[in-house]
């Protein structure tokens, strides 16, 4: 096994490598295009944060790189490379190489994640024992020596206890252990603190990277949240109705954004430096029908910037000026056409027609 | 009885006012109580929104619903609106229900799923009897058009809408008996911040419209400054700090609230998140809080004073009140990686740990 671990440890291309991924969900109604065209490259050590609301599909995007999607009822086509290698259309009995081993993730509620009903050392032996041919007691002590390292006090007793005797943040650090147990290369954090208090979701924050920088993993941090990648990530992603709309690297997204659905994400955070009963920026109505999504640019029915070339023709992926920034938009933020077509829309007093409808179930 | 005493109580008619609120709950029959909220006191003015902040497991939703009287607290007086809540009981209390309200943190739960929204909208004023029948369905129509929901909509079911529209329709709920004070236990942590800055707004416009009074419970704290006249921090049941959001949040006072506040990410990529700034640890256990000061065992400033004496809710500039020993200065930096020398000392032999 170990053999095979490193067998191309002299792989020096990028370790992931996403191109023209789509993921659509055969339902009643049609096929639900969750996630459509995604392409995406991540480094060794190097953190990426995918960013979009509910329904956006960026859950959708990590389960289908991992392959955790079910088997019936999915289409997935594109191309996913893990180290070189193609591993879009592999068997679960050939991607349990690749599990926990090379790519792991932590999911969003670790109430649900852990087994109720099997103690914790045991889960987190379970894998160890599965990847790397390693005597039970050295499992143990491994696994000991993780819930030390993910600061879990006292490990030893904690080994022999249930998920229930302990609180959530405590939970979560236990995912994490189980995640890193057999050091995978690359690890997913699907809304990992989202179920979790403000000062615990420091806590765990600062301890994924933390290990990470430890054992130089990669990580997609998949979150709603622009303030919890804004210092973590060093690219950002920010997804719309299953596409990418903007990526840039972090200090460039932030000082030169480029997409109107960044700019209004980023807007709708309260600040805690502004006075209170201050009136928030929203985004009017809610993400696309991804059955039928619209015809243009998705995000034209709640944009501030739209002007009738959005509705009828779809923008394509275009770089932006700093390298490796990239945004889908006809009328960007910032620029002189961006500005044109937002004073026009105020002149015109042309508001998003999901503005006058806020809420329309589809 | 160590006090947390009253001072930041205003003068005036409040339309709620709450004094020495005890909430206990008993662990099996052993004996031993959760101290789930211990000597809390507030006063909510009319038209206010009261906010209402800390960690999981601090008390501030047992302290919510002992308002409601859901349960009603072990001790302590709750009056509302002229009226003595707490020497209520039975038909009496279920008498002011449409007058206080509660949204719930979990929109899509808090929905019977198997009714139709208008119905579940409608339930209220079917139970009291306002109205007729043509006055109720208009007042239906009325609550789902000002939340932003179609009335046409109203034969669907809580599945048929996304987590946004069902706190919408929970928001519906809520107003349709023209209640005068609204709880709303973390209406928005479960959303998305694109939502939550929607619901946000609405509840703005609903305190307008509808005349209401609030009480916010949050544990972000940019979401409760957004919304609140005035905010009280609470930790392991019992009042840190109590003020006005500007100043509280300008000049926090208690070493709790300086945590809270360094715990929120902020999104500019060139704050980098400071683990030397986030408070480490986690809420003890409410069944045996530590002796003196409860924030102690985590605090960088605690000191042996901290471990014998409880601090009282104290006047620490105008309109803000901080329950500390030793309150930080103005510009005071914590190292929240450390823990003072009273952190883990242990309690006096006489010492009464659930101080009380």
């Amino acid at each position: 096994m170990s053999a095979q671990r490193f067998a191309d440890a002299d792989y020096d291309g990028a370790l992931l490598e996403v191109r023209d991924l789509t993921t659509y969900f055969e339902s009643e109604r049609g096929l639900v295009r969750a996630v459509d065209g995604v392409s995406l490259t991540l480094e060794r050590g190097k953190t990426l944060g995918i960013v979009g609301e509910s329904g956006s599909g960026k859950t959708v995007l990590a389960r289908s790189i991992m392959n955790l999607l079910p088997r019936h009822g999915v289409q997935r086509s594109g191309s996913v490379r893990f180290e070189g290698e193609e591993i879009l259309s592999l068997s679960p009995a050939k991607m349990r190489r690749f599990w926990g081993a090379q790519m792991s993730m932590i999911f969003q509620d670790p109430m649900t994640s852990l087994n109720p009903v099997m103690k914790i050392g045991k889960q987190i032996t379970e894998a160890i024992r599965q990847h790397l041919e390693v005597t039970k007691d050295y499992a143990n002590q491994l696994a000991e020596a993780l819930l030390g390292s993910v600061r879990i006090p006292e490990p030893h007793q904690r080994m022999a206890e249930y998920p229930h005797q302990l609180s959530g943040g405590m939970r979560q650090r236990i995912c994490i252990a189980v995640a890193l147990a057999c050091g995978p290369k690359l690890l997913f954090a699907d809304e990992p603190t989202t179920a979790l208090d403000v000062t615990v979701q420091a806590q765990v924050l600062d301890l994924i990277a933390k290990q990470q920088s430890e054992r130089f993993m990669a990580m997609v941090l998949v979150t709603h949240d622009l303030g919890v990648v804004a210092g973590r990530a060093d690219e950002i992603v920010v997804m719309y109705a299953g596409r990418v709309v903007e990526r840039a690297p972090t200090h460039v997204l932030f000082s030169d954004m480029k997409m109107p659905y960044s700019e209004a994400l980023l807007a709708s955070i309260p600040k805690i430096d502004e006075h209170s009963h201050t009136r928030l920026a929203t985004i009017p109505g809610h993400p696309p029908n991804l059955v039928n999504p619209p015809a243009g640019c998705k995000f034209a029915p709640r944009c501030r910037y739209v002007q009738e070339r959005c509705v009828n023709e779809e923008p394509p992926i275009r770089p932006g000026v700093a390298p490796g920034h990239e945004f889908r938009c006809w009328f960007p933020v910032g620029t002189p056409e961006g500005k044109e077509a937002l004073e026009r829309n105020q002149r015109e007093n042309r508001i998003p027609q999901a503005a006058a409808r806020a809420a329309a179930p589809n | 009885m160590a006090g947390s005493g009253t001072v930041h109580l205003r003068v005036g008619d409040a339309l709620l006012r709450a004094e020495h609120l005890v909430v206990e709950f008993p662990v099996g029959h052993s004996g031993e109580k959760v101290h789930a909220v211990s000597d809390v006191s507030l006063d909510i003015m009319e038209g206010e929104t009261f906010g209402l902040v800390g960690e999981s497991g601090c008390g501030k939703t047992t302290a919510g619903r002992a308002l409601m009287q859901l349960p009603a607290p072990v001790s302590g007086t709750v009056t509302f609106d002229g009226v003595e809540l707490t020497a209520l009981h039975g038909e009496s209390l279920r008498r002011q229900r449409p007058r206080l309200q509660m949204i719930f943190q979990d929109p899509i739960s808090s929905l019977n799923p198997r009714r139709r929204i208008r119905d579940i909208v409608r339930e209220g004023l079917d139970i009291w009897g306002l109205g007729d029948k043509s006055a109720r369905d208009a007042k239906v129509d009325e609550v789902l058009d000002a939340v932003g929901i179609d009335p046409v909509d109203g034969a669907r079911r809580p599945h048929e809408f996304s987590g946004g529209q069902c706190q919408r329709i929970s928001i519906a709920r809520a107003v349709v008996t023209e209640p005068k004070l609204i709880i709303c236990d973390e209406p928005v942590s479960a959303l998305d911040v694109s939502v939550q800055a929607q619901i946000l707004n609405l509840l703005e416009d609903m305190k307008l419209r509808y005349g209401l009074t609030l009480v916010f419970i949050a544990h972000d704290l940019a979401v409760v400054k957004n919304v609140s006249d005035r905010v009280l921090v609470m930790y392991l049941g019992k009042i840190c700090e109590v003020g006005s959001p500007d100043e509280l949040y300008e000049r926090p006072a208690h070493p709790y609230t300086a945590a809270l506040l360094a715990a929120i990410p902020v999104p500019d990529p060139g704050v980098r998140p400071d683990s030397e700034k986030v408070l480490g640890g986690e809420v003890p256990s409410p069944i045996h809080p530590p002796s003196g000061c409860r924030f102690r065992s985590r605090c960088p400033k605690a000191q042996p004073q901290c471990v014998t004496d409880e601090p009282e809710v104290r006047l620490f500039a105008p309109d803000h009140y901080v329950a500390c020993h030793f309150p930080l200065e103005a510009g005071e930096q914590l190292d929240f990686a450390r823990v003072g020398v009273g952190a883990t000392m242990d309690a006096p032999p006489n010492g009464d740990a659930a101080g009380t």
